[in-house]
C-alpha cells in the first residue's frame, strides 16, 4: 500500500477517535467543575442559613423556647432557599424548582435535632360540624367552615393545604436519646452537645425522671472543681449594657445580672431591686434573691447528679452493649462495649471518656438512622433515588460537637452523572450551648481574651465572659432601632488573640490545658464563667417552680 | 524527480500526523484532566479551610502533593483577608449601626508559609477571606509543542490555572 494511503486510512482512524476523545474529556472536565461550583453554592447558602439562624436568636430573648426556636428555623430554611435560588438563578433554577431537589435540612440544636424536609400531607376528613345519625349512630359529614361562612360556595374548604399535598416544614424535635434494657430497668437517657444529660423510664422498679450535669473532681458542696475554688460571693456578678423599655435618663444603661433558665436578672443598685426584660417588657422580680452564685450552684447540683446516677440509679456498670432500639431489640456493639459512667482512665467530663464516646456515638446513630429515613422517604416524583450520603470522620466531628446545619442537594442534572452533594456548616456563636471555647477571660486592662491565649498572665485575670455576650444588640424604640454593645465598658479584644489569632494555643482538652497552666486565677475564672454560664443555659426539663424555690425568698 | 518530492512531502506530513497530532492532542487531554484535578484540588483546600477555620501545614502539604501530581511544579499563591472587627468594642471607625463597613487587612503567601511553618496552623474567624491560587510555573508538554510549532511568545504563560475564595464560615480551635 502506498504511503499516501496509509496516511488517509490513519486520519480515518484516529480523527474521529480523538474527537470523541475530546468531547469526552471536556465533559467530564465540565461536570466535575459544575459539581465543584454547586458545591460552592451549597457551602454559601447553607453558611446564610446558619448566619440568619444565628442573627435572630442573638437578637431574641426567647430563642431558646421551642415555638420561637422553631420560627428561627423556619426563618432560616426561607433564607437557605433564597440563597440558594439567587445562586442558581443564573442556570434557571428558580426557588420552587430547587426546594424538590432539597431532600433534607437538619438543624442540629443542644439536645437533638430538627429536620426540615418535604412530606406528604394528610388532611382529616371529620370536622366539628360533623353530624351524628340519631338513627344509626353513625357520623355523616356535615359542611365545612368555610361553606357555613361562604354559602354561595359549595366548594369552599377550611385548609389551606389538601390531602396529598407536597409540602416543605419542620419535623417533630427529635432528642439525642437512646434506650437502654438491663434487667427490669427499662429506660432512655437523652444526650446533649456537653455533659448534661436526662434520665427517664423504669430503674430498680421505680420510676425515674431526672436530669443534670455529669461531673467529676468536684469537692464538697460544690465549692472546689478539680482543687480550683469556685467564686461563692454574690456581690461578685458579671455586668452589661442593657436597653430598659421605659427606662428615663441613660438608656441602655450598665446593670449587674444573673442568667437563670435562660432569663437575665438585672440589680438595680439604686431601687435595690431585681427585674428582667422580655419582649420588650421590664418585669420586676420582687422576691427574686440569690443565696449562692450559679456558678457554685452548678458544681453542687452536678456533684449531687453525677452521684445520684451512679450509686442511686446504680448506672456505674451501665454498658453501650445496654443499647436498644426502639423496638426493645438489643444493638449489639454498635453503640460499643464499655461502661458509660464509670471510667478509671478519665473523668467524665473529659473528650475521652466513655461517656463521651457513648454520647457522640448515640448522636451520630440517632441522626444517621432519621436522617436516611427522612431522605429515603422523600421521592419527587422524578425517577432520581434519593439517598443519604456518607458522611466522613471530620464532618461527623464537626456536627458532634457544635450547632451545625447539615443541607443536601441532589438530583440535579449536571451532564454526565446526578449532583448528590452536602454540606455542613457549624457554629459556635449562638444562645443554644456553651462550648468550652465559648468562654473568654477578661483581663484587668479591661480587654478580653480567648482562653487559651498564651499571653494571658495569670495575677491579670479578672473574669470569664460568654462570648454571645460580647456581640452587637438591637432594640426598638418609637422612632426606629438602635444597636448597642452589652459589654460597651470594656476596652475591646485582644488583637492577638481575637483578631489575628497568632497568639492562640493548640487545645482540644482545656480541663487538661487549664492544669498545664497551673489551675491558678485562669483556671478559677474559667470554670467559674463555665458553671455559671452552663447552669444559666434554658433547659426544656428545668422546673420553673424548682428554680422558684432556690432563687426566689418565701 | 517530482515524485520523490511528493513522497518526502508526504513523508513529512504522515510523520506530522501520526506522531506529532497525537502526540499534541493527548499531550492537550492531559493537560485538561492536570486542570481539572487542579481546580478540584483547590476547591477541596479552600473550602476545608473555610468550613473548619483553619489553615493547616498538614492541609497545604496534602493539597500541594495533589497537584504535583499532575507532573508540573505550581506556583501556590495564597491570601488571607482578616476581618479587623473588634465585637464589643467602642466603635470609632465603623459605625455600630452600620453592616457592611467592614475592614479587612490581608496577609500574604509568605505570611501564611511563616505562620504554619512556626505554629503548624493558621487559625481563622467567622467573617475572614480565604483565597488561594495556583498556576503550573514549568511549562506542560503541550505548551512546549506549542512553543515548538506555533511558537507562542512569552515565557510567562501558564496553561494550568484554578483558583478559589470564600468566606470563613466558622471559628477555627483545637487542632
Amino acid at each position: 500500500m502506498k504511503l499516501q494511503n496509509l496516511g488517509v486510512i490513519f486520519i480515518i482512524i484516529i480523527l474521529p477517535i480523538s474527537m470523541i476523545l475530546n468531547a469526552y474529556v471536556g465533559n467530564q472536565v465540565k461536570t466535575l467543575s459544575l459539581q465543584a461550583s454547586y458545591d460552592t453554592k451549597l457551602n454559601n447558602a447553607t453558611y446564610d442559613a446558619l448566619k440568619a439562624f444565628q442573627l435572630n436568636t442573638i437578637n431574641s430573648d426567647t430563642s431558646d423556647l421551642a415555638n420561637s426556636k422553631l420560627r428561627d428555623i423556619e426563618a432560616s430554611a426561607n433564607t437557605f432557599f433564597n440563597s440558594i435560588a439567587s445562586n442558581f438563578n443564573m442556570v434557571g433554577y428558580n426557588r420552587d424548582i430547587l426546594a424538590d431537589y432539597v431532600p433534607a435540612l437538619v438543624y442540629t440544636m443542644y439536645d437533638g435535632y430538627y429536620i426540615y424536609s418535604p412530606y406528604t400531607n394528610t388532611l382529616d376528613n371529620t370536622n366539628s360540624n360533623d353530624i351524628e345519625n340519631p338513627i344509626t349512630g353513625a357520623i355523616e359529614m356535615g359542611p365545612s367552615d368555610a361553606q357555613i361562612l361562604n354559602p354561595d360556595n359549595p366548594e369552599a374548604v377550611d385548609a389551606t393545604y389538601k390531602e396529598g399535598d407536597k409540602l416543605s416544614g419542620v419535623k417533630p424535635y427529635i432528642f439525642y436519646s437512646c434506650r437502654y434494657i438491663r434487667g427490669s430497668d427499662d429506660f432512655v437517657i437523652t444526650y446533649s452537645l456537653d455533659n448534661y444529660i436526662t434520665i427517664q423510664g423504669v430503674i430498680n422498679n421505680g420510676w425515674v425522671n431526672d436530669a443534670g450535669y455529669l461531673l467529676d473532681n468536684i469537692g464538697t458542696d460544690g465549692s472546689t472543681y478539680r482543687g480550683i475554688t469556685i467564686d461563692s460571693d454574690i456581690s461578685n456578678m458579671a455586668s452589661e449594657q442593657v436597653y430598659v423599655p421605659g427606662a428615663t435618663g441613660e438608656n441602655p444603661r450598665e446593670y449587674p445580672y444573673i442568667r437563670l433558665n435562660g432569663v437575665k436578672y438585672y440589680y438595680d443598685k439604686e431601687s435595690k431591686s431585681w427585674f428582667s426584660i422580655m419582649n420588650g417588657e421590664k418585669y420586676k422580680q420582687d422576691n427574686f434573691e440569690p443565696k449562692t452564685t450559679v456558678a457554685r450552684q452548678y458544681y453542687k447540683e452536678a456533684k449531687e447528679f453525677t452521684e445520684r446516677v451512679r450509686n442511686e440509679y446504680k448506672l456505674f456498670d451501665l454498658n453501650g452493649m445496654d443499647a436498644v432500639d426502639e423496638n426493645g431489640v438489643k444493638l449489639g456493639e454498635k453503640l460499643g462495649n464499655y461502661t458509660i459512667f464509670t471510667d478509671s482512665n478519665n473523668s467524665i467530663e473529659d473528650s475521652n471518656s466513655n461517656f463521651n464516646q457513648q454520647r457522640l456515638a448515640v448522636i451520630r446513630y440517632s441522626i444517621e438512622k432519621n436522617l436516611s429515613i427522612a431522605i429515603a422517604n422523600y421521592n419527587n416524583g422524578g425517577n432520581y433515588d434519593f439517598q443519604m450520603p456518607v458522611l466522613k470522620e471530620n464532618e461527623w466531628d464537626k456536627i458532634l460537637n457544635h450547632v451545625s446545619i447539615i443541607s443536601f442537594l441532589q438530583g440535579l442534572s449536571i451532564g454526565g452523572k446526578i449532583y448528590n452533594g452536602h454540606s455542613i456548616i457549624t457554629n459556635n456563636k449562638n444562645q443554644e450551648v456553651v462550648n468550652e471555647e465559648s468562654i473568654y477571660i477578661l483581663t484587668k486592662d479591661g480587654r478580653y481574651h480567648r482562653a487559651n491565649d498564651r499571653d494571658i498572665a495569670d495575677d491579670s485575670v479578672v473574669e470569664g465572659i460568654f462570648n454571645i455576650d460580647l456581640e452587637r444588640k438591637s432594640y426598638t424604640k418609637d422612632d426606629g432601632e438602635y444597636y448597642f454593645f452589652p459589654k460597651y465598658a470594656l476596652n475591646g479584644g485582644c488583637y492577638n488573640c481575637i483578631v489575628r489569632q497568632t497568639s492562640v494555643d493548640e487545645t482540644e482538652n482545656f480541663y487538661q490545658y487549664m492544669a498545664g497552666k497551673g489551675n491558678g486565677k485562669l483556671a478559677q475564672a474559667y470554670f467559674t464563667a463555665l458553671g455559671r454560664e452552663r447552669y444559666g443555659m434554658y433547659k426544656t426539663y428545668n422546673n420553673p417552680d424548682r428554680v422558684k424555690e432556690e432563687w426566689y425568698k418565701h | 524527480m517530482g515524485d520523490t518530492l511528493i513522497t518526502v512531502v508526504v513523508i513529512a506530513l504522515v510523520a506530522v500526523l501520526m506522531f506529532v497530532f497525537p502526540l499534541m492532542t493527548m499531550s492537550d487531554r492531559t493537560d485538561d484532566v492536570s486542570q481539572l484535578t487542579v481546580e478540584t484540588a483547590t476547591t477541596e483546600f479552600v473550602d476545608n479551610a473555610r468550613t473548619t477555620g483553619k489553615l493547616t501545614m498538614d492541609n497545604y502539604g496534602k493539597y500541594v502533593e495533589n497537584i504535583s501530581s499532575t507532573g508540573n511544579a505550581y506556583d501556590v499563591e495564597m491570601e488571607v483577608k482578616v476581618l479587623d472587627e473588634n465585637p464589643g468594642k467602642k466603635t470609632t471607625q465603623t459605625q455600630s449601626k452600620k453592616i457592611g463597613e467592614n475592614v479587612y487587612y490581608s496577609m500574604y503567601t509568605s505570611q501564611i508559609m511563616d505562620q504554619l511553618e512556626t505554629n503548624g496552623v493558621l487559625t481563622l474567624k467567622e467573617g475572614d477571606i480565604i483565597s488561594v491560587s495556583a498556576k503550573n510555573k514549568t511549562s506542560t508538554l503541550s505548551q512546549q509543542l506549542k512553543n515548538f510549532f506555533y511558537s507562542v511568545a512569552g515565557n510567562d504563560t501558564y496553561s494550568i490555572a484554578a483558583e478559589h475564595a470564600g468566606i470563613v464560615t466558622a471559628n477555627g480551635v483545637g487542632k
